[in-house]
């Protein structure tokens, strides 16, 4: 018995050993082949690159059932597929990467795969970003939300964002104009400058049509915890909030606000069907305007920006048409605001600003522009309260 | 009124991790220790969620959509267990790495049929006002808009009392009926049981296929209240592990569990209505976790038999190795 076993075992391992021979020479074909790829690609560079043969990675965070960030960036990728006319294979998206060591590897795959511009959409991917990018001089990397390019120094690294505040402005408008309780709400992720600018925003906008408003601000701690932001907008509810605004990536807030019976302004996506009774309306990306623009410079062979960014004006972002729940005028003074900002070149931090201790941030007349793509205003300011 | 809107919130808060730890509790009463929790947990979100939105379609919203997502919850939850309990009970895998495959096949299976269910709605799956309502907070004349007292108690959805039952009912089985005696017997030590008579196998796979059943509708509870009724991808966020701490937590007592898991919940959102000075927010975090370890310290040196884990859990049974 003991020595039929043996035989077995023993030609078990035999067959294992072939199949991994095998398998090992399938291997030593691929590099061939990958070989032949790179090399065809740097003549490539030099001959041309076109539409034709193009190849765009994206790594995400979430995928486009989010309804959220992820959804967002999708429909920027989904709108510049239809406008340049591209293939479904000139497009790898990978969808639910961390914002850890395996972002690494998602990067590094649409590396090898041959894509030419590399676009990483969360803010954890850029040290990872940086790394691979180092590795792939002939890739361009193109990082949403991050603001590294520049200090990195390497050529192929660039950063994208755009100037959401300015829509935050606008939907802030509505807010002031629909809270009768002049205490507006706010669900936000993180205290890093893109929250806080966006929310300093917001209550401007509230404040430049509501004097007496009054904004509380809390933090979730994280991107998407949906969970989270649902008992954060049930705390502010319960302090006397009746205007939720939000900064993270669920639909948490606004259901929670419809259950009970306060308003809602969305971010990322409109938000009237998932609370038909409590969006007012939501600021939105419009990201194909980035990628069209990136992908004419690269096959223009010109270099892309390190630092990009553009708002209202361009039409990058901007607040979704506004449900009937919104109050009297509000259309009216949002169209007001827009006009200010796109034809007036209005800035939204313009002094006098102070900030919630009471110290001066910005004298009279003085304006605060952003030097890289990310917005870096990270003051709060006088009349929020965040509760931490 | 903070710390009535706070006790309020950690009652909700503390109810799916309820339903779950219940779940958890039954199964390893019968000493299978399931760490897939939360995979379970995503089974019944994404399951519950389909239930009433294709009901809706199909007969009516409201009152019929919220039962199918009760019942099809728990059927799917524990085709989850089921899974687990044929693999550790008939064929005797390793407990923990089952377990922890189950987690990472049922958030697999919750994303992927969630995002089935976002193409066939082309957008929001959401459920319909009627269904929300069925899963919205009691409105109960008089007692509801009772001052204090209306909002402490009468001002929940029905599923939190829904939670409280079910937690009285199995400590009544558990410490009071022959079949409970039976349960914790298999649990404690399985071959003393089957010599007794007591047929082990069959308890082992029932405990745990009803157990994850309660994992599933604790899911549910958090695709339909906490979400209410629209599928998010992370709704359940970590919450199954939260719940398999709080088993050690509550020390196996299906009652205990009760307070445990508002004390739970109420540790998760303690940062939203009461700030300490000098407690940073990723400390508070941690807060549920650094309690549990303290639980076990304490009831580790107390050494109170009636507070530890079941003997056998976690242990697969051989007939023939008695």
């Amino acid at each position: 018995m003991k020595k039929i076993i043996a035989i077995l075992l023993a030609s078990l391992m035999l067959l294992a050993l072939v199949s991994c021979g095998e398998q090992e020479k399938v291997k030593d074909e691929q590099p061939a082949e990958e070989a032949v790829e790179p090399a065809g690609q740097e003549s490539g560079s030099g001959e041309k690159v076109t539409l034709e043969n193009i190849k765009l990675g994206f790594v995400h965070i979430s995928d486009p059932s989010d309804m959220g960030y992820t959804y967002n960036h999708n429909l920027g990728t989904l709108k510049m597929k239809e406008a340049l006319g591209l293939r479904d294979d000139q497009i790898i998206n990978q969808y639910n990467i961390e914002e850890g060591a395996s972002c690494e590897t998602a990067i590094r795959e649409l590396a090898e795969q041959g894509c030419n511009i590399i676009f990483a959409t969360s803010f954890g991917f850029e040290d990872y970003c940086i790394k691979v990018a180092k590795d792939f001089p002939e890739i361009e990397f193109c990082h949403a939300t991050g603001f590294k390019a520049k200090s990195s120094g390497l050529a192929n690294m660039h950063n994208y964002f755009g100037k959401i505040y300015e829509a935050r402005y606008l939907s802030g408008i509505v807010a002031g104009l629909a809270t009768k309780s002049n205490k507006l709400g706010y669900v936000t992720a993180m205290p890093f400058a893109e929250c806080i600018s966006g929310y300093d925003a917001f209550y401007l906008g509230a404040k430049s049509v509501n004097p007496d408003v009054e904004m509380l601000v809390m933090y979730t701690m994280s991107w998407n915890d949906p969970t989270k932001e649902m008992q954060v907008a049930q705390a502010l509810i319960d302090k006397g909030c009746d205007v939720i605004g939000q900064h993270c990536d669920s639909t948490a807030p606004a259901t929670t606000a419809e259950a009970n019976g306060v308003l809602h302004i969305g971010y990322n996506s409109d938000m009237r069907e998932a609370a038909p009774n409590a969006s007012l309306t939501s600021a939105v990306w419009d990201w194909s305007r980035y990628l069209l623009f990136a992908i004419d410079k690269y096959i223009n062979g010109e270099e892309i920006p390190v630092d990009w960014s553009e708002g209202l004006k361009e039409g990058v972002v901007d607040i979704t048409e506004l449900s009937e729940l919104a109050p009297e005028g509000a259309a009216e003074a949002v169209e007001a605001a827009r006009k200010r900002i796109v034809e007036d070149g209005y800035e939204v931090f313009t002094g006098p600003l102070n900030d919630n201790q009471g110290k001066e941030i910005l004298a009279e007349g003085e304006v605060y522009l952003d030097e890289q793509s990310a917005p870096a205003f990270e003051h709060v300011l006088e009349g929020i309260t965040v509760f931490e | 009124m903070t710390l009535i809107s706070f006790i309020n919130a950690a009652v909700l808060a503390g109810t799916p991790l309820l339903l779950a730890t219940l779940g958890e509790i039954l199964t390893e009463k019968s000493g299978q220790l399931n760490l897939g929790v939360e995979g379970m947990m995503y089974m019944g979100a994404v399951s519950g969620l389909a239930a009433a939105w294709y009901t809706e379609k199909l007969i009516a919203p409201g009152w019929p959509a919220a039962f199918m997502a009760l019942i099809i919850s728990f059927i799917v939850g524990s085709l989850g267990a089921l899974i687990y309990a044929f693999l550790t009970i008939t064929l005797r895998a390793n407990q923990n790495v089952t377990g922890l495959t189950l987690t990472i096949f049922g958030t697999g299976f919750a994303k992927f049929f969630g995002e089935v269910l976002s193409h066939k709605a082309g957008g929001y799956v959401t459920c319909a006002d009627p269904t929300k309502a069925a899963f919205a907070k009691l409105d109960l004349p008089y007692l509801s808009s009772l001052p204090i007292v209306g909002k402490l108690f009468f001002n929940y959805n029905l599923l939190v009392y829904f939670a409280f039952i079910v937690a009285i009912v199995m400590a009544v089985v558990f410490y009071r009926t022959r079949a409970g005696l039976k349960l914790r017997a298999v649990g404690e030590d399985p071959a003393a049981a089957d010599a007794a008579g007591i047929r082990v196998i069959r308890s082992k796979y029932l405990a745990t296929i009803i157990g994850g059943g309660l994992c599933g509708i604790g899911g549910m509870y958090m695709s339909m209240v906490n979400q209410k009724g629209i599928w998010v991808p992370e709704c359940v966020s970590g919450y199954g592990w939260l719940a398999v701490a709080l088993v050690i937590f509550a020390t196996w007592s299906p009652l205990r569990a009760i307070y445990c898991a508002i004390i739970f919940g109420g540790l998760t959102i303690l940062s939203l209505y009461l700030r300490i000075p000098g407690l940073d927010l990723q400390l508070y975090g941690m807060l549920p976790f650094v309690v549990t370890i303290f639980v076990l310290i304490f009831t580790s040196i107390r050494q109170a038999k009636e507070h530890r884990m079941p003997k056998s859990c976690g242990v697969n049974y051989f007939r023939e190795e008695r």
